[in-house]
């Protein structure tokens, strides 16, 4: 055991002695910072857009939009009466980016709601938000007026809803909203992805230098290899725990200093895509267990394609299956966080290959059943068990081989050579 | 003090192909210098490994110490420098000393004087806290040597001790050896070239091909192998000793290479001819000496043809099942 201790030792002295331990620990909270702020900001930075109301309308509707969206703070409006080549000289001077876009109303727009709006740029969710808002408020105002309701009747029923969403858990409404809920699942599935990937090609690195240089002969000398690989996985392990512990100490302090950081504050609506979460116990419980477990499995992968390389290219190219199947959980992340509760989330989360980042991300988006979290829990610590079992089999036999790579078939082989 | 240090009782090793080591017995007393001599190829590497544990052997056993236990278990009291050295190229000089006493048992606080000792000892004190890749090969070298000597060792591993190492290592090496034998250690170690096992070897063991032609002390080895040995050195004029080393009344066996020959007398030869005959043809010696055999020819004529037909690396193939 004494042995054991001094690998993890030095696993861990020698990795927080490097400079990119540092390096890492300095830009992570500024990476993550930026995974939030960025978006929020490049959304806070909606311009104000100059539009042009084309109006075809044989009553007033169309002026009355003009002058209504010229009063909204992102709008800049004028009304064009429509007329023939009116539509192409408008397109023209979207191109020139004389204006930003231009909305054509006619009869129409009162009987069916119908408006067209042409511009540079259609994927910004607050300018065609507040455009349909505004717009549909004046086609329900001139509809009621013109089933004889009193316009003063209609201004004063107008109210604009405030839907303020909170996640239930544990039949208690937490303090996390909707948006928060999305950010926090969104931002623990990018940070287990990347550690787990980083973390897992360490333990191959580390794997590898031992077996280019030969010292892990003289290891194996005075250890046994299952004891070497356990003593560097904890150590590596140990490792990343302390970078989170980093992270998690400057980025609170960042957050309780964002009021002071340009950008930070103040960005109303548009800031409400992306918040800074609430994590809670348990998250943090879930997050920890699900990282320790990934890491487990994927480093004892690693170790098995480190041991079997016996240089840098082989092994960045006996790395690619285990890159993709951790790759492709952080992928399906995405279609996770539209619906948590799928039979594809469920499933996603049950795979041992994929829990580490599906399991944690549905906890965040969504409640979720405790038992579906200790089944998933079972079947990733079983198959820890199962893979560490053959990846250290594949490793004892790979660490002193030199030569070239081994196929299938000679893999099986060492798995089963006693 | 047990009889012996290192006992192998028939082990063997296969690897898919070939068996790289065939029910092979060595017995290492304790206190000596023992050589295990083969050519490339003949499991010198593979015994070696066997004997620590770092390969199981398919069959026999080995024995250490006369204890029970493996090489792994013994590994306290043993120092191992493989052929292939090697050390981690970014760690400092003393935390890998450290380290490595460490996975020997010796705890850091009693390891760092005695590493900082050999460290000056064998002058690189300066570069303690440097990096070990910003040392030349040869203080890598003393740094692995230190390594595995650090834990005052009882018994000390050797797998092609001195290759690649230059002269002024080759030298401290071997002081060193010798040293730790005239402190009752035990020294084995393996090497395919003669010259520098005859020097410093007590007692040798000759493999080939995974088995073992000879063992014994050096001494009763060279008595039983040696026939009567000449030595003979030319001084220019070589006269007409080719056709007098052809000669077999006299001469069984000659091996020529320039200026130098070692002959081996036949059954009836006589020395005194044959320098008579040499002398009479025109030659110039400036040697002419009766000798024992050397531990080179010995080798050659034991090997003979194996040594043209070594196998490929073992531990290139894979191990079987």
């Amino acid at each position: 055991m004494r042995k054991v201790l001094a690998v993890i030792r030095r696993e861990f002295v020698e990795r927080v002695r490097q400079r990119w331990f540092w390096v890492m620990a300095a830009l992570g909270p500024v990476f993550f910072g930026a995974l939030f702020i960025l978006p929020t900001l490049m959304m806070g930075k909606t311009s104000v857009k100059r539009i042009v109301v084309v109006d075809g309308t044989t009553s007033s509707f169309g002026a009355r939009l003009a002058v209504r969206l010229d009063s909204e703070p992102l709008f800049v409006a004028a009304r064009i009466a429509a007329g023939p080549g009116t539509i192409d000289s408008l397109r023209g001077a979207v191109d020139r980016k004389e204006i930003d876009g231009f909305l054509i109303v006619s009869d129409v727009a009162v009987d069916s709601g119908k408006v067209m709006y042409r511009a540079s740029n259609v994927s910004s969710p607050v300018t065609i938000g507040s455009l349909e808002h505004v717009i549909s408020e004046m086609v329900n105002a001139t509809r009621l007026e013109r089933e004889g309701v009193n316009p003063t009747l209609v201004e004063r029923a107008r109210i604009k809803v405030d839907l303020d969403s909170k996640k239930v858990s544990g039949g208690k409404e937490t303090g996390e909203n909707a948006a928060q809920s999305f950010s926090l699942a969104y931002f623990m599935g990018i940070i287990l992805y990347m550690a787990i990937l980083l973390y897992g090609i360490n333990v191959m690195s580390s794997v590898l230098e031992e077996k280019t240089t030969k010292i892990v002969e003289v290891l194996v000398s005075s250890l046994r290899p299952f004891q070497l690989l356990l003593g560097k996985v904890i150590g590596v392990g140990a490792v990343s725990i302390f970078q989170f512990l980093i992270w998690g100490v400057s980025t609170r302090l960042i957050i309780s200093q964002r009021r002071h950081l340009p950008g930070g504050g103040g960005m109303g609506d548009a800031g409400g895509f992306f918040q800074v979460p609430h994590v809670s116990a348990s998250t943090a419980i879930v997050f920890l267990a699900y990282f320790l477990g990934g890491f487990l499995l994927y480093s004892a992968m690693f170790a098995a394609v480190g041991s079997m390389s016996s240089n840098e290219q082989e092994a960045r190219q006996a790395q690619q299956p285990v890159v993709m199947l951790l790759v492709a959980s952080f992928i399906s992340m995405f279609a996770m966080l539209n619906d948590p509760g799928s039979t594809l989330s469920v499933s996603l989360s049950m795979i041992p290959f994929s829990a580490p980042i599906a399991m944690p991300v549905r906890w965040a988006a969504g409640n979720l059943p405790l038992y579906e979290v200790a089944i998933s829990l079972g079947i990733l610590t079983v198959s820890i068990l199962g893979v560490t079992w053959v990846a250290s089999r594949i490793y004892r036999v790979g660490i002193l081989m030199t030569g070239k790579r081994p196929n299938i078939k000679e893999l099986v082989r060492w798995v089963r050579a006693s | 003090m047990p009889q012996s240090i290192v006992a192998a009782d028939r082990i063997t090793k296969r690897f898919a192909g070939h068996t790289a080591v065939d029910a092979l017995s060595l017995t290492v007393p304790p206190g000596v210098i023992y050589g295990l001599l083969g050519p490339n190829g003949a499991g010198k590497s593979t015994t070696i490994r066997m004997i620590l544990n770092i390969y199981a052997p398919d069959s026999g056993t080995v024995r250490l110490f006369g204890e029970a236990g493996t090489g792994r278990d013994h590994s306290g009291r043993i120092g191992y420098l493989p052929e292939e050295r090697g050390l981690y190229p970014k760690m400092r000089v003393l935390d890998v000393l450290l380290f490595l006493a460490e996975l020997k048992g010796v705890d850091r606080r009693s390891a760092r004087p005695k590493a900082l000792d050999w460290l000056a000892r064998m002058g690189l004190s300066d570069w303690r806290m440097r990096k070990v890749n910003e040392l030349s090969k040869g203080m890598q070298q003393k740094v692995q040597f230190i390594s595995t000597i650090l834990h005052e060792p009882d018994l000390l591993v050797m797998d092609e001790a001195f290759s690649g190492l230059d002269p002024v290592n080759s030298q401290v090496l071997k002081d060193t050896v010798l040293e730790l034998r005239a402190r009752g250690k035990t020294i084995l170690f393996s090497t395919h070239i003669m010259e520098q096992a005859e020097k410093v070897c007590d007692h040798v063991c000759i493999i080939a091909r995974g088995k073992k032609l000879v063992d014994g002390t050096l001494a009763d080895i060279k008595r039983t192998h040696g026939g009567k040995h000449v030595l003979v050195n030319f001084d220019g004029a070589r006269g007409d000793a080719d056709r007098i080393f052809a000669d077999r009344r006299h001469v069984a066996k000659a091996d020529v290479s320039g200026q130098f020959a070692e002959l081996e007398l036949a059954a009836q030869g006589d020395a005194q001819e044959v320098l008579k005959a040499l002398v009479t043809s025109g030659a110039r010696l400036s040697r002419f000496e009766l000798a024992e055999p050397s531990l080179n020819k010995i080798f050659i004529d034991l090997v003979g043809p194996d040594a043209a037909t070594a196998s490929a690396r073992p531990d290139a193939e894979v191990a079987r099942a």
